[in-house]
């Protein structure tokens, strides 16, 4: 068999060959990763260098999609590059002047070259000489690094041994060393108290807790991260990003929208990062909690995360189609939340780059599919659906409960006491109705209509008759009168029956306000998984049992596993991804950035980490740790790297502008709800009480009626919801919260923060009246509180804002505002009342009113600082 | 650290924006408006002055900067804007456009099998055999030079037929509302991907930097009982950075969220602080050497010029009386389709790259002879005053105008045929009439046709991916060429297929 392709010019090709690749080996340095700037050259890395070329620009016809493939030449996997088709082969080791994906790549016929013209896509010279320099030097293979398991590296030595002060320290130095970088000095203690408390409770340390910090001893570092992951707020600070994940929302999404109350779920996420469950009990049971043994409320509870799915309530839905559409996303959503891996594609083919095919997407579906969710359109929630009450509820059924069986008690005792006087009763009855001053000891009603009294007449007379015939003779129905005349005629029996009915009626108006939850159940009946056609739920095609993709670990079980076994395989020691995937979010959210920058894809076109044995080894130490979430973060905030300040040159800036190399502190602005938290934390406004409902803060009239055709109207709340955390915010789906911006939609599953710059937001933190009020509210407490002295404010200002104190020109320039603000206001007065009005928290009219609005404007300034709103 | 280091408090803003950033300094000078947006130079598909803007701006220096590739299309685009005028819920085509005499012939009839054999229909219509056909509401007439058939429901376009190319072959995949829009606003049903605006606002940028590239505006008409919702991710721009969403123009309260300054807080004093809070990120960005601090002071700036330069979009006081009454009697109506419709001239007159207009209320499954009427009432004299408008500014032929909705409505009855008060028809994606005008299309042209009851293309079809191949061929963009990558995947608005329409090519 001959080549393919037309023959021609390769003849020339390959006498010129050796002098082209001659000379791309003299142009010498190569650009070994994107951001990397390597002034050694190192020997070619498949994983590193390679794998990217081949998959970005090879795979999508030449990679694991069977049915894209073209000319039956794969090169995602090293048996298929290496095969000798007959006297050539795409890559032979050693030899690239004969392997032919080097004379396609340096051919330049229009005709032969690859990638080819009409894929848009072509490879830089750099590219090119490593293809080239990686054959020469014998084509080595790798699998792709992540779906290794990871093996513990050892640590690697470095130039400076003090600076490292636990074991992340050691690899990030090594990478340092070899760059010719050294680290940053660390930051001032005030920088960094804030930057933690920014990071593990989301809200900037109080003036009083930066106080404690400087005055303490050399442990006040350790003794802050103990404080603060100990703080309730912790909880709420670790929810939020695990919430974009789970596509929280109060509300189902599409057409209705209609709310919905899947809010103890939330509290659940909060409570059980607060308790600091294991990350692998965290997952087994928010994906299969329902399937442990007799599981608990809370683990039932727990399983709510996968029914965070929107719900099409549009008219002429089809429900079987919606029920396709919520597994979808209930496996698409774990398998970028544990895996890393985008498993979109394969819904309806194999996929272009990872080794997933579209039968594997669906042994996966197969787990998802044994339950009993109904695609039901969810009025508002979609069977199975669990109570779910709060504590405060809980405790009151708890004691309706109680009270309704000890009622019950004293009923069968007065019951059985009655019954003895019986015979006595029934003498001094039969006397009365006869004598006609029959008389009803509780009257249920003071006047009776004549209808009531006809009823009454018929009454009486049906126990006349009843008590006519000897007890023993009496049928069932005359007995049942006469023992019920007897208990109405009781005062005391009747006060029992009425305090039963009316704990009854509280017991069901409680349980109506309970909370209603979308949890999961297995399905009684198994129900059959078939590979649906495009992903369309009416073209089923051939059947698939559920489990695994191949090329990871197999499953313990592998007859009939169902969603437990998948969520204890996703947390087993062998799953290569979970743990590495896990905890490069968890350092995102410290540094800034991930190890693998894209983290929500571990696959081949994820991008490689930046420091591979570095996550190999945190990965390690988090499934060592016992999954230990706590443990994770005290490491990372506690070392050298975390603590340099992030303060930088010009030449450094200029040399690794996203702090790839870890050189400096990181620095980057807050998301928006940190914004948000922070301004009313330090206007002393914010209300920390934790759970319940969402709540309803500021927002503009008319967004929600301009969404839905004035179906649904904003109603701010009054009172705490105004102030509580950004966490407990209303989160409709159709149309997100007005004051968050570079949010996630809640729509899907997303793990990756979004951090863009646009006027937009500066209207915002500007304008917004939870901006302007905060503001309001701080200079009021400056002008209440903080002494008679300018200066004084100023830098109380400063350090519930900034955590720091102000450098004197900064005072000066403050000072200079505040006289200009007085004249401005004071030229209109008009204007500094109609200021102080803005938001519903009272204010101090003892003070006047220019020189608080004149505050108002320079808070306001302070808010809206880039330092502010940064974390530096 | 440096904060022993005195830097000089009076420090201007004007003093410290020169000496930060290169750009910064060109954003501040930049004038409010771009030359062009007068109308006083011709289109230049390369204008210096928006490009030079755009290429000297870093990554955050501005908020509506081109990107990618920079500000430069792939070729030499025939129009400069786009304003899409989607009629959600999905305008009847048979009693609008779609003139066939067979149809009415037929009213009452059962549908023939051969029509609708291995057609799946939405759940209200479920099996579509036996259902009745339903002739068109109105009698249609030809009109213009180039003879094109409307229905009288359509007065004032049936007058500018001369202008607009009929794509009376559209069809598309989806059944269902909310992800039909989708798929044609993104390329995809299910929400999440970079929507059309997004695209053009990423790969060519803004004209005007003091106003937002891609804008977004909704009207619903009075009365309307259909509960179509507008999403937001109608106008997302999905995996593309945030700032490439479209930018609402609401209809009521402010313009844009947030834009006034809160009760109290006067222009003046406003500028004051916000002098304050550039010093003091002035130092900040001396103290730590981050580009990312001066970026947000031009940002701050930026708001600031949007509180004028929005407000003088939305004033039209300086509109002459004859231009409003083109427009009808809703036009000063914030939140109508005639005011909307006047908004999206005034708005890529000043650069705005593209406005999307929807009008929802068009899903008249038992409202054909109440709603379709107020429906038809409410736009077609908007959408005709705007072509002419454009017309007449000299504006048409670099503005590309696109009206049509989601899908179809299907020739046959929704409801009983005696009750001729709940006529209505059901989705029909099959089949359906979309026209185009200005910025490079033919005018006066029909292109596709369908069979005799307006139920299947039988000549000249097109597909969403097609219209939005085409609608970027357009715009001066390759639709093979724009892709952005996302989870390792290289994706673009037209997904894996899209032709563009030659034919339709002036």
């Amino acid at each position: 068999m001959g080549r393919p392709g037309a023959l021609g010019p390769r003849t020339w090709l390959r006498r010129l060959l050796p002098q082209l690749l001659g000379v791309c080996l003299l142009s010498g340095a190569v650009l070994t990763a994107q951001e990397e700037t390597a002034s050694t050259p190192r020997p070619v890395d498949y994983v590193r260098d390679i794998q990217p070329i081949l998959s970005d620009n090879c795979y999508a016809c030449h990679g694991p999609d069977a049915q894209a493939r073209k000319a039956k030449l794969r090169l995602d996997t090293q048996a298929a590059a290496k095969l000798d088709r007959g006297g050539w082969a795409a890559v032979i080791p050693g030899d690239p002047e004969e392997s032919e994906i080097i004379l396609r790549i340096f051919t330049e016929d229009e005709d032969d070259v690859m990638p080819p013209t009409k894929s848009h896509l072509t490879l830089s010279q750099a590219q090119k000489d490593l293809l080239q320099r990686w054959i020469a030097e014998g084509a080595p293979w790798a699998e792709h690094w992540s779906f290794v398991r990871p093996q513990m590296p050892s640590l690697p030595e470095v130039s400076d041994p003090s600076w490292p002060r636990n074991a992340i320290d050691r690899f990030v130095m090594a990478r340092l060393d070899r760059e010719g970088l050294g680290p940053s000095p660390t930051a001032p203690s005030e920088t960094l108290l804030r930057r933690l408390s920014l990071d593990l409770t989301g809200l900037p340390p109080t003036p009083a807790e930066r106080g404690e910090f400087l005055d303490e001893d050399s442990k006040a570092w350790s003794k802050s991260i103990e404080r603060l992951l100990a703080s309730p707020r912790y909880g709420e600070r670790m929810a939020w990003p695990w919430l974009d994940a789970a596509r929280y929302a109060d509300s189902n999404g599409y057409q209705g929208d209609q709310d919905r109350s899947m809010w103890p779920w939330r509290d659940w996420v909060v409570n059980a990062f607060n308790e600091n469950l294991p990350f692998d009990q965290f997952t087994v049971q928010q994906l299969a909690g329902d399937l442990l043994e007799n599981p608990t409320q809370g683990q039932r509870l727990a399983t709510g995360f996968l029914r965070n799915h929107m719900i099409n309530g549009e008219g002429g839905r089809i429900p079987e189609e919606n029920r396709v559409e919520y597994i979808f996303d209930q496996l698409e959503t774990v398998s970028t939340t544990w895996l890393g891996l985008t498993m979109n594609c394969c819904r309806c083919h194999d996929h272009k780059f990872d080794p997933l095919t579209n039968e594997n997407y669906f042994e996966l579906f197969a787990f998802f599919n044994q339950t009993e969710v109904t695609g039901a359109g969810g009025s508002p929630h979609s069977a199975p659906v669990m109570a779910a009450p709060d504590v405060l509820q809980a405790a009151e059924i708890l004691r309706l409960q109680g009270a309704l069986a000890e009622l019950e008690l004293q009923g069968g005792e007065r019951r059985q006491a009655l019954l003895e006087e019986q015979a006595a009763w029934e003498l001094q009855a039969m006397e009365s109705l006869q004598s006609g001053q029959w008389r009803v000891l509780r009257p249920t009603a003071l006047e009776a209509d004549q209808e009531e009294s006809a009823l009454l007449e018929t009454k009486r007379q049906e126990l006349q008759a009843a008590l006519s015939v000897a007890s023993t003779d009496r049928s069932a129905q005359q007995a049942k009168c006469v023992a019920d005349a007897h208990r109405a005629q009781d005062v005391f029996y009747g006060e029992i029956a009425d305090q039963s009915a009316s704990h009854r009626t509280q017991l069901e108006q409680l349980e109506n306000a309970v909370p209603q939850v979308m949890v999961m159940e297995a399905s009684l009946d198994h129900r059959k998984t078939f590979l649906l056609n495009r992903g369309l739920y009416n073209q089923p095609r051939a059947e698939v049992q559920a489990g695994v993709p191949g090329f990871l670990p197999a499953l313990t079980k592998d007859s009939e596993p169902d969603r437990l076994d998948l969520a204890k395989w996703l947390v087993s020691p062998e799953n290569p991804l979970t743990a590495r995937v896990v905890v490069n979010r968890l350092w995102a959210q410290v540094f800034g950035i991930g190890l693998v920058k894209t983290t929500d894809n571990f696959g081949a076109q994820g991008e490689r980490p930046s420091h591979p044995e570095l996550l190999d080894w945190l990965a390690l130490e988090f499934v060592n740790s016992g999954w230990d979430v706590k443990h994770m973060l005290r490491l990372m905030v506690n070392s050298a790297t975390y603590r340099q300040a992030s303060t930088r040159s010009e030449e450094l800036q200029a040399r690794d502008p996203q702090n790839r190399l870890l050189a400096r502190g990181a620095r980057y602005r807050l998301p928006s709800w940190m914004i948000r938290d922070a301004a009313l934390q330090v206007s002393g406004l914010l209300v920390d009480r934790q759970g319940g409902e969402g709540v309803f803060p500021y927002q503009p009239a008319g967004v929600w009626q301009e969404f839905t055709f004035g179906t649904r109207t904003y109603v701010p709340d009054e009172g705490e919801g105004l102030h509580r955390r950004s966490l407990y915010t209303f989160w409709r789906r159709i149309v997100a919260p007005t004051t968050f911006f570079d949010a996630a939609t809640r729509q899907a599953c997303s793990v990756s923060e979004l951090r863009t710059n646009t006027p937009l937001h500066a209207l915002a933190t500007l304008n917004d009246t939870t901006y302007v009020e905060a503001a309001r509210a701080l200079a009021q407490e400056l002008l209440q509180g903080a002494g008679a002295d300018e200066n004084q404010r100023i830098e109380s200002a400063f350090l519930r804002i900034l955590a720091r104190k102000p450098v004197a020109a900064e005072t000066e320039l403050l000072v200079g505002s505040l006289s200009r603000l007085r004249d401005q206001y004071a030229r209109s007065p008009g204007e500094a009342q109609a200021l102080l009005d803005v938001g519903a928290v009272p204010r101090d009219t003892t003070l006047d009113a220019i020189e608080h609005a004149a505050w108002t404007n320079l808070a306001l300034a302070l808010l809206n600082l880039d330092e502010a709103i940064t974390k530096e | 650290m440096s904060f022993d280091k005195r830097p000089d408090p009076r420090v201007t803003r004007r003093h410290l924006l020169s000496r930060s950033a290169a750009g910064l300094a060109s954003a501040a000078a930049y004038p409010l408006f771009g030359a062009h947006a007068l109308g006083a130079q011709p289109f230049d598909p390369n204008p210096q002055g928006a490009s030079a803007f755009a290429r000297t701006q870093g990554e955050n220096g501005s908020l509506f900067r081109s990107s990618g590739q920079p500000g430069m299309p792939h070729h030499k685009p025939r129009a400069k804007s786009l304003i899409y005028l989607f009629q959600n819920g999905a305008p009847t085509h048979v009693d609008l456009f779609d003139y066939k005499p067979e149809l009415a012939a037929r009213h009452g009839q059962p549908v023939p099998e051969e029509f609708i054999a291995g057609k799946r229909f939405s759940t209200m219509t479920g099996e579509a055999s036996g259902k009745l056909l339903l002739g068109p509401l109105e009698p249609f007439h030809q009109h213009g030079e180039s003879g094109a058939w409307v229905s009288e429901l359509m007065p004032h376009t049936a007058k500018i037929v001369d202008e607009l190319c009929f794509l009376k072959g559209m069809h598309t995949e989806a059944i269902n509302h909310a992800p039909a829009i989708s798929f044609f606003l993104s390329g995809a049903e299910m929400p999440g991907r970079p929507t059309l605006g997004a695209w053009l606002a990423h790969a060519l940028g803004a004209e005007n930097p003091n106003l937002p590239p891609f804008v977004v505006m909704t009207s619903v008409s009075k009365g309307t009982t259909c509960g179509q919702i507008f999403y937001d991710f109608y106008w997302e721009s999905g995996y593309l950075p945030s700032r490439y969403q479209g930018v609402k123009l609401r209809g009521g309260g402010d313009p844009v969220l947030y834009l006034s300054n809160p009760a109290g807080v006067s222009r003046n004093v406003r500028r004051g602080v916000l002098d304050d809070i550039a010093a003091l990120n002035e130092l900040t960005h001396q103290r730590t050497g981050d580009p990312e601090v001066a970026a947000r002071t031009a940002q701050y700036e930026m708001a600031y010029r949007m509180q004028d330069s929005v407000p003088e979009l939305v004033d039209l006081s300086n509109e002459p009386q004859h231009v409003l009454d083109m427009y009808g009697p809703q036009v000063t109506e914030r939140g109508s389709f005639a005011h909307n419709c006047l908004m999206a001239r005034r708005l890529i007159e000043r650069g705005t790259r593209y406005v999307q207009v929807m009008h929802a209320g068009w899903d008249q499954h038992s409202s054909l002879t109440t709603e379709l009427y107020t429906q038809c009432k409410d736009t077609d004299q908007p959408s005709a005053a705007l072509i002419l408008d454009l017309k007449q500014r000299g504006l048409l032929d670099e503005t590309l105008v696109v009206w049509g909705g989601e899908f179809g409505r299907t020739p046959f009855l929704q409801g009983d045929i005696t009750n001729r008060k709940l006529w209505g028809r059901d989705h029909h994606p099959y089949a359906f009439t979309q026209w185009l005008a200005g910025g490079g299309v033919k005018p006066g042209i029909t292109y596709g046709a369908t069979d005799e009851l307006g139920m299947n293309v039988v000549q000249d079809a097109v597909h969403v991916h097609d219209l939005q191949a085409t609608i970027l061929h357009l715009m001066g963009l390759d639709h093979e060429q724009l892709t952005v990558k996302y989870q390792g995947r290289r994706f673009r608005l037209t997904d894996v297929s899209g032709e563009v329409l030659r034919a339709v090519l002036a």
